[in-house]
């Protein structure tokens, strides 16, 4: 039997309507789970990382990221938008931060709560978890969650290499919910939203790896409320009432590249961008670097900035973000952390809801679960892969000559999709038809067009 | 299942392809995480050493039901002290192959500690034939 995993969600989506079937996102794709079937992008649930790479490349904006419905936040009396740094470094240096969250306010929002606060904590279960474990050498970021899945589908062999603590969002979450219930509110008043710059922290909400409940009751695409705010930001705002800032110039820089090393004393290295993270993971599995310590990844060039919802480009959007984490060297400034830290019991309990029991590895690249029928389909596909051409045209609709030869194993496609070996055929027509869908252009059609 | 690769002398930055390659069919296969590093840990570092010591040569791997056997062969200098060679940090490499990060003299124990079965035929000035082995199952 096959390898299968129960279906994973994840949270890229296709627009059938603007996609041309172009190739584009199933080339870029770093697990190989796009393929062209009807003239259209389909995406495969078990092994799409929701990396965002398909819909950066996208040259007809036809992958889009399905949010939670914004009305959503009337439901709730205290209504919290959980944000992440990497918002205010979209804004130009004249709107003061504050004048960028009284905008959230009016937009409607009751409380502004950055997930930042949380990270000097997140990084203490870093350094909890790596004393817990002499065993592991190399201990890579749980922060970006496509890291994660990438590692699961890809490089299940480093598994046990990832941290296993939920994201400083989740904790942030539950932090300022516990804030808000000691100031008197019910839990079930509190509506927490997430202010997303990727495709891989929606899905890392509503999916998450560590199968536990969030308090965050919906998300919000980073691109829309940057919008929202952009139309409304006046230079006035930036007399709003002031915010009482008790980030560190540090926590403010957690998205950006070295963020995290940049808080965690011990060895550390610092990865970022899909090709970069790739390569990386390669080589640790290989044993090939020996890199003792935290290594923070992120699949995302420049880090968070460079989300696919991230608005600004992210070079600019970097140099704004420190530009303006400078202004949160504040010695003044309120470094009050949530009181019940002091409370070791509260810790206790913070640490086992921040903790992931478990990160499966779900391989991509298994052909079977039992050794002699993978071993027969290995042999085939070997076969089959020397027959085709080997010019990886995608023209069958599979991004290589080596995906179709694993396709066709797998009993997912014919060897008559190869257009390359049958162009010859009497059936070429229908072939190209069944993958590209009829309004492809042959010079058949061409031909029944000019007849008519 | 049987794949033949060239190595090329002096290119450390093409080194690796064998092993990525054996890497992908054997994850293909579902064998174990700790078998698919030592295979891949060991092809590398004879590959490497053929890059390095040698004047490039073949690579041959076979995958069978049970096993998958390597046989990195050259027509290099060959090995004059194979007993010294076996011990870590042994190693002649040259001041130019140091600068790349190798002659620690690791690799001859690496590649032991890493197969099942392990067998050198070298003679000095007609090349070294490394044939490894290891159990998948
Ligand atoms: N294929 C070969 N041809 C000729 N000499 C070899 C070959 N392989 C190994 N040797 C000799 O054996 C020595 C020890 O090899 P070994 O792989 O253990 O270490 P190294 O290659 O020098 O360093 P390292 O592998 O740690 O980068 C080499 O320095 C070289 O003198
Ligand atoms: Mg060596």
């Amino acid at each position: 039997m096959a390898y299968t995993e129960p279906a994973f969600k994840h949270s890229l989506k296709i627009n059938d309507y603007l996609c041309q079937g172009c190739t584009t996102c199933m080339r870029s794709c770093p697990t190989g789970a796009i393929r062209i079937r009807n003239g259209k992008a389909h995406v495969n649930d078990n092994k799409c990382v929701d990396c965002g790479e398909c819909m950066k490349v996208c040259p007809h904006k036809a992958i889009y990221i399905k949010q939670d419905d914004f009305a959503l936040i009337e439901n709730y009396r205290y209504r919290v938008c959980l944000v992440p740094t990497t918002f205010i470094g979209q804004f130009e240096q004249k709107y003061k931060t504050k004048a960028i969250y009284a905008c959230l306010k009016r937009i409607g929002f009751t409380h502004i709560y950055e997930v930042e606060h949380e990270v000097e904590y997140i990084v203490e279960l870093y350094n909890k978890y790596i004393d817990q474990h002499p065993e592991i050498n190399t201990f890579i970021s749980p922060y970006c969650p496509a890291v994660i899945r990438l590692i699961q589908v890809r490089f299940p062999s480093l598994v046990d290499n990832i941290i296993k603590v939920r994201a400083p969002s989740e904790l942030a979450a539950l932090i300022m919910s516990n804030r808000l219930i000691d100031e008197g509110a019910s839990p079930e008043s509190i509506g927490i939203f997430y202010v997303t710059p990727c495709a891989a922290k929606i899905a890392a909400v509503k999916y998450p790896v560590s199968h536990k409940d969030t308090r965050i009751a919906g998300v919000i695409n980073m691109d829309f409320l940057y919008n929202k705010v952009k139309l409304m930001l006046r230079d006035s705002d930036n007399d709003a009432e002031p915010v009482n800032h008790s980030l560190s110039t540090k926590d403010v820089l957690w998205p950006l590249p070295g963020g995290e090393a940049s808080l965690f004393n011990g060895s550390h290295y610092a990865v970022d961008g899909l090709q970069n993270v790739l390569n990386f993971l390669e080589r640790l599995e290989d044993e090939a670097v020996d890199a003792q310590g935290l290594v923070e990844m992120r699949i995302c060039d420049q880090g968070c900035v460079g989300g696919v919802l991230a608005i600004n480009n992210r070079f600019v959007a970097r140099k704004r973000l420190e530009d303006r984490a400078r202004l949160f060297d504040d010695p003044s400034r309120n470094t009050s952390r949530y009181t019940r830290y002091n409370n070791p019991e509260f810790c206790k309990w913070i640490d086992e809801q921040m903790e992931i029991p478990e990160i499966k590895p779900r391989s991509i690249y298994k052909l079977d679960d039992d050794f002699q029928e993978a071993f027969k389909m290995a042999e085939r596909m070997k076969k089959i892969e020397k027959a085709l051409p080997g010019v990886n045209c995608s023209a069958c609709g599979a991004p290589s000559c080596a995906a179709l030869a694993e396709d066709i194993v797998r009993g997912d496609a014919n060897i008559n999709s190869c257009i390359f070996l049958n162009r010859h055929s009497p059936d070429s027509e229908e072939i190209i038809r069944s993958i590209w869908g009829d309004h492809v252009k042959t010079r058949k059609t061409d031909n029944e067009k000019n007849n008519q | 299942m049987h794949y033949t690769f060239d190595i090329e002398r002096g290119n450390f930055a093409d080194a690796g392809q064998a092993s990525s390659s054996v890497k992908r069919t054997l994850k293909q296969l579902g064998v174990a995480p700790a078998n698919i590093r030592r295979a891949v840990v060991a092809l590398f570092e004879a590959e490497i050493n053929a890059v390095a010591h040698a004047y490039g040569g073949t690579i041959d791997v076979d995958i069978d039901g049970s096993k998958i056997v390597m046989v990195v062969a050259d027509q290099g200098p060959g090995i004059p002290d194979l007993d010294a060679a076996m011990q870590e940090g042994w190693s002649t490499a040259s001041a130019k192959v140091r600068e790349m990060g190798y002659g620690a003299g690791m690799g001859l124990p690496n590649i032991k500690k890493n197969t099942d079965d392990l067998k050198i035929d070298t003679k000095v000035g007609v090349g070294t034939t490394v044939t490894m082995t290891i159990y998948l199952a």
